[in-house]
């Protein structure tokens, strides 16, 4: 499912990429920059964590020469006065201007990194309205990826946000190798709002080459194929291997442990050792005291019938 | 401490420009550790290549004398401010590293060390704040002038719950290329093993795409230097 968001197929609007400090969706972002730009589809980044040099290493000079950066990098906050892109004029109205200046009559793809620098300076309301009139559709912006690192803020913002996406698409680190084609990422969990009201669900294991293509390598949805942990390991190992002890029976052994009766089960030859009479051994001698005699009828023994 | 001059004794060595905020301790306290590991900072300073920020001083001129603030205490205005801001301790980094073409010729890529940012917020900084600093020195030392920047912060256990130095954590850790976290053994003292260093270099970082990469270190602070060793290989033991 990832791979159909990616390529445009599926989740128009508004997707967010969450990651976290343990895993980096930059990455991924990339990944979904350069598959637009190869569908020949204008791609606009709002560049407020990352320099554009450093967003476009990696991508090869062609996807790079047809991205368009706005740079609120360099002075997001005025404090140069270099008159570049800040976070003070950052609204849906401002970047529907911003984009528009370009010549392209085409609809864009808008790209923003990160929501995350956005919501540490505007208030949550603001960002979630920008998005909802961006991702609307129509007028120039076709569909809005947005990078949201969602160990930086509470958990009702991050929720809030991701409510009004089409597609979210949660990274997690994974350990250990999964297959011998590519190491892993990590682990993706992509939740996708369909048209009808069908909310898919899926978890797979991706990969993203040096170009920034994106690679499936296991799709764990099923759960046939457990997700590979720390341990490392996917199939059972034999735990009596590799000891210095024996701990394997040879055949006699394992027939002489087949043929032995547990001291409390109850066999045939016990039955039957039990009901036969043995001479001498086992008769119980019961001479009843006067206390034992208890007559139901006549407890005080003093009937005369 | 022994980590941050370690930073500075290879910036020297390379010819590079550092600039040193010093926000806990004296200049002849750093100058003192660093003479254990064989480099003068009183010289280098003399020599124009090193620039050290006397926060500890600078903080008093500002909080303890009425009538403005003497230029070289400048950078810490913000101690004075309701609302603080470190646009100014910003623009000192920026003075102090920014050089001329023949500069640039003359040192190697600058290097950038603040001891430490859990002090600012401390001070009354908030966060947010410390982080368009940290934004701001990133524009300026990494992207144009292609230098290196250090910083330490404290992480307080989670139990203490201090959020602001958990967000300024969490965001550094997304900032940077490589992050050390250095933390006692966890079964306890040990006179031949001091702690243990966790080396995560971020995925993603430099552009390039991967996973994070994590290797982790125990180590010994000598006299002259810190010597690190792999898990279990400890002189002690072997």
């Amino acid at each position: 499912m990832l791979v159909e968001i990616i390529q445009g197929s599926e989740g128009g609007g508004l997707v967010v990429i969450k990651d976290s400090a343990e895993c980096d969706g930059r990455s991924l972002l990339k990944g979904f920059i350069k598959a637009a730009v190869l569908r020949n589809e204008p791609v606009h980044v709002l560049g407020f964590e990352v320099s554009e040099d450093e967003l476009c290493t990696g991508l090869d000079s062609g996807p790079a020469s047809r991205l368009v950066f706005h740079d609120g990098y360099s002075d997001p906050l005025q404090w140069l006065g270099q008159g570049k892109l800040s976070v003070q004029d950052y609204s849906a109205q401002n970047m529907r201007n911003r984009i528009s200046q370009s010549d392209d009559p085409k609809v864009v793809t808008l790209v923003i990194d990160s929501l995350s620098w956005l919501l540490l300076h505007t208030p949550p309301t603001a960002v979630c309205q920008s998005l909802q009139e961006l991702s609307r559709g129509g007028l120039k912006v076709k569909r809005v990826v947005a990078l949201l690192h969602s160990d930086l803020h509470e958990q009702g913002v991050v929720g809030s946000v991701c409510h009004m996406a089409t597609a979210v698409v949660t990274v997690t680190p994974v350990s250990g190798s999964v297959s011998a084609e590519a190491e892993p990422n990590g682990i993706v969990r992509t939740l996708l709002r369909r048209k009808t009201g069908r909310v898919s669900r899926e978890e797979e294991c991706y990969s993203v080459r040096e170009d920034f293509s994106v690679q499936i390598l296991r799709d764990l949805s099923t759960r046939k194929q457990p997700a590979p942990d720390s341990r490392g390991e996917t199939k059972q190992d034999d735990p009596a291997a590799n000891l210095t002890f024996n701990l394997r029976l040879s055949e006699d052994e394992r027939r002489a442990r087949e043929n032995l009766s547990l001291p409390f089960t109850f066999s045939e030859e016990k039955k039957s050792s039990l009901l036969q009479p043995r001479s001498g051994g086992g008769r119980i001698l019961y001479e009843p005291d006067a206390s034992d005699d208890f007559d139901q009828e006549d407890p005080d023994d003093d009937l005369d019938i | 401490m022994t980590t941050k001059c370690s930073h500075a004794r290879c910036a020297f060595s390379a010819g590079c420009r550092v600039c040193v905020l010093g926000l806990v301790q004296s200049f002849s306290h750093y100058s003192a550790v660093g003479q254990r590991l064989g480099v003068s900072l009183p010289q280098a300073r003399e020599k124009g290549q090193l620039v050290f920020l006397e926060g500890l001083r600078g903080s008093l001129d500002v909080l303890l004398q009425d009538g403005p603030i003497p230029d070289t205490a400048q950078p810490l205005g913000f101690l004075r401010s309701p609302v603080p801001e470190l646009r100014g301790l910003f623009e000192f980094v920026q003075s102090s590293l920014s050089s001329t073409e023949e500069e640039v010729a003359a040192w190697g890529p600058p290097v950038l060390i603040v001891d430490d940012l859990s002090v600012l917020l401390s001070l009354g900084v908030s966060p947010g704040a410390v982080l368009d600093f940290m934004h701001y020195c990133r524009v300026a030392v990494c992207s144009r002038m292609q230098g290196n920047m250090v910083t330490l912060v404290h992480n307080e256990e989670e139990e203490l719950g201090d959020e602001d130095s958990e967000l300024l954590l969490r965001s550094l850790t997304h900032q940077s290329s490589l992050t050390l976290q250095v933390q006692g053994l966890a079964t306890g003292y040990c006179r031949d093993i001091h702690g243990q260093m966790e080396l995560r270099w971020r995925g993603g970082s430099q552009g390039r795409p991967g996973r994070d990469q994590v290797k982790l270190f125990q180590y010994k602070v000598q006299d002259k230097g810190v010597s690190f060793f792999a898990r279990g290989t400890s002189s002690a033991v072997l």
